[in-house]
């Protein structure tokens, strides 16, 4: 084995900086190339053929017509042309736009507004359970907790509705008007995904100096400049993270609208994955479908790369 | 970012004003707005759970009763042997999500460590290349996945999740990250004593990982148990359906199923998470907020 690698040399040599190891151990160091190939193939092999070979499948779909009985035929921008006049296409990614907006200000929102007043010295059991309470949803199947809030959303027997109108107002229509069916999803995508983004924020805050702090405290600041000034740079990592979490996660939302209102009314509530889904598998258009999918990736793709280059100047990294 | 948050920061700073001037007094607002919204995370499941033993004809009983009225255990009964095979299909859910779990803690780990720790012509290039796989969402892939499984026999079978759920990216990345922490002398002192790179590895530095191992392990375990997207594009009659497909073909649509029974099938359903919760949450917080914060 030793032997043939030394015939072969089928590695480049190492780099000449090494050379004060003995040479004997070249052939050593063969061998945890070796290793580190096998370590490596099942994961490289699971990448080739579950996500790099379909990623390039679903851009060469993307260009053809193709209904899975007959072979894909080629048709090329045609699919990405045909988005333009694609009415329920613009409400489907509307709707996604809203819900990705909503779901980075509310949870953001919210997540940080709960950090702030977990990390003051409560005591510590109170932390603890406040801290359980808020992460539980987080990992509840969305499935699940869908189920549960469409009873609550019901229009005459949910809960939702019994205190409003116990308090004066009126029935709201969660689960079947075209506005609050928006809501609806908005509501349960917020409280399932606030704890996760509050936690990431708690524990920024605690990385923050306290005599930092104290010294602004000391130099006169009050509390909103303290947080303006200090707090809020000194999280920007975990601002960041959260920002292109909620973003990439809300783009692709997806079973909380199937359980919680089918998309409806109309397509009122259906988001562009759903959309994806009905093209791709229940009328059989899987080169239209792909190209959809494919501007969801390229959507994707792109904040993701918008947030790492703001990172670069917005990140205080100390 | 300013603008984002500027309601809620702007109702900070007065709550900070007031903690100034009196401690007190803004503690307990603070407090006050906390149980607030621990309320409302927790209000659901209990109204879940209180519905799930009560008859079907008082489910929706006004004004709601937040705590249990009678224990009538029933509804699970009734849930388990209606229509919908809900125990075949936890069973089902149960074994993709261990067999997945495995795979992953066997893959991640290996990949991790010669990413760390061995050197190989690529090894930077490769890790990049898999990383980027983060940015890759599953309605993508989904369609050529489903072509592919299709191909091969594999739609409406296990197979066609657990197949590409055995490996993975974010496992890599997080066992890369724990074992770029351990010192390289362990790896150097054990290599000088003759061990060879598997046994280095198996010996080690799989056992100093037990930690970032397991909570990789139940992560992977809850994302299959929780999964949805995919097993309802794969999976397509009720034997084959994992427990999520299962208790949405019990609701019904528009929700028209028995409700103390589906509340009871989903206080079952939830159970593996709260289990995982109360023994693991704090492995799986340290490792989820390490990552964001410092990765």
């Amino acid at each position: 084995m030793t032997v043939t690698a030394h015939k072969t040399a089928p590695l480049p040599a190492p780099p000449s900086g090494r050379g004060r190891r003995p040479a004997h151990l070249s052939g050593a160091r063969r061998r945890e190339a070796l290793t580190g190939y096998a370590f490596t193939a099942p994961t490289v092999i699971g990448f080739l053929v579950f996500v790099l070979g379909p990623l390039v499948a679903a851009l060469y779909l993307s260009l053809t017509k193709y209904n899975i009985l007959t072979a894909p035929k080629f048709v090329g921008l045609d699919n990405y042309a045909r988005m333009f006049r694609d009415e329920r296409l613009a409400t489907t990614y509307g709707n996604t736009v809203l819900y990705v907006g909503a779901a980075v200000v509310l949870i953001n929102g919210f997540a940080l507004l709960f950090a702030v007043l977990i990390n003051q010295r409560l005591p510590r059991a109170l932390t603890y359970v406040f801290r359980s309470a808020y992460f539980f949803p987080y990992l509840v199947a969305l499935v699940y907790v869908s189920i549960i809030w469409q009873a609550l959303f019901q229009k005459d027997t949910g809960i939702l509705n019994y205190y409003i109108t116990a308090m004066g107002g009126e029935r709201i229509d969660w689960l079947n008007s075209s506005e609050f069916s928006k809501v609806s999803v908005i509501i349960v995508d917020t409280w399932r995904n606030v704890g996760f983004a509050m936690l990431i924020y708690v524990a920024a805050l605690q990385e923050v100096p306290k005599d930092m702090v104290e010294a602004a405290r000391m130099d006169g600041a009050n509390e909103w400049q303290v947080f303006r000034r200090i707090v809020l740079p000194m999280i920007s990592q975990a601002t960041f993270f959260n920002i292109t979490i909620t973003i990439i996660g809300a783009f692709q939302i997806y079973e909380s609208i199937i359980v919680l209102t089918r998309g409806g009314p109309g397509d009122a509530s259906r988001s562009v994955v759903m959309y994806i889904a009905e093209v791709a598998f229940n009328k059989f258009d899987m080169g239209y479908a792909s190209a959809i999918a494919v501007t969801l990736f390229l959507i994707i793709m792109l904040v993701t790369m918008v947030q790492f280059r703001l990172r670069k100047s917005w990140v205080n990294n100390e | 970012m300013s603008n984002l948050n500027a309601p809620i920061l702007a109702s900070r700073k007065g709550a900070g004003k007031a903690v100034r001037r009196r401690p007190g007094v803004g503690k307990s607002v603070s407090v006050a707005l906390l149980i607030l919204g621990a309320i409302g995370m927790v209000a659901p499941f209990l109204w879940m759970f209180t519905t799930s033993l009560r008859d079907a004809s008082h489910a929706y009983d006004l004004p709601p009763q937040w705590l249990p009225t009678e224990w009538d255990w029933s509804n699970y009964a009734g849930a388990v042997t209606g229509p919908v095979p809900i125990l075949r299909n936890m069973f089902n859910s149960a074994v993709i999500a261990i067999a997945v779990s495995v795979g992953m803690i066997i893959t991640a780990p290996m990949a991790g460590y010669a990413f760390a720790k061995l050197e190989f012509p690529g090894r930077n290039s490769i890790f990049v290349g898999l990383l980027s796989s983060l940015m890759v969402p599953a309605q993508v892939t989904i369609i050529p996945l489903f072509l592919l499984m299709r191909t091969f026999g594999l739609l409406d079978n296990p197979l066609s999740l657990i197949l590409p759920g055995i490996t993975g990216a974010l496992g890599v990345f997080l066992l890369r990250q724990f074992f770029l922490g351990l010192p390289q002398e362990i790896i150097d002192a054990a290599r000088m004593d003759g061990a060879t790179a598997w046994q280095t590895y198996r010996l080690i530095a799989l056992p100093l990982a037990k930690n970032a191992v397991s909570t990789l392990g139940v992560i992977t375990f809850l994302g299959s148990w929780n999964a949805y997207f995919a097993p309802s594009i794969f999976l397509n009659s009720t034997d084959t359906a994992t427990l999520p497909l299962g208790l949405v073909l019990m609701l019904g649509p528009y929700g028209a199923g028995n409700v103390a029974q589906v509340m009871a099938a989903t206080t079952i359903a939830i159970a593996p998470a709260l289990i995982v919760f109360l023994v693991a949450q704090r492995w799986i917080i340290a490792s989820l907020t390490q990552s964001a914060v410092k990765g």
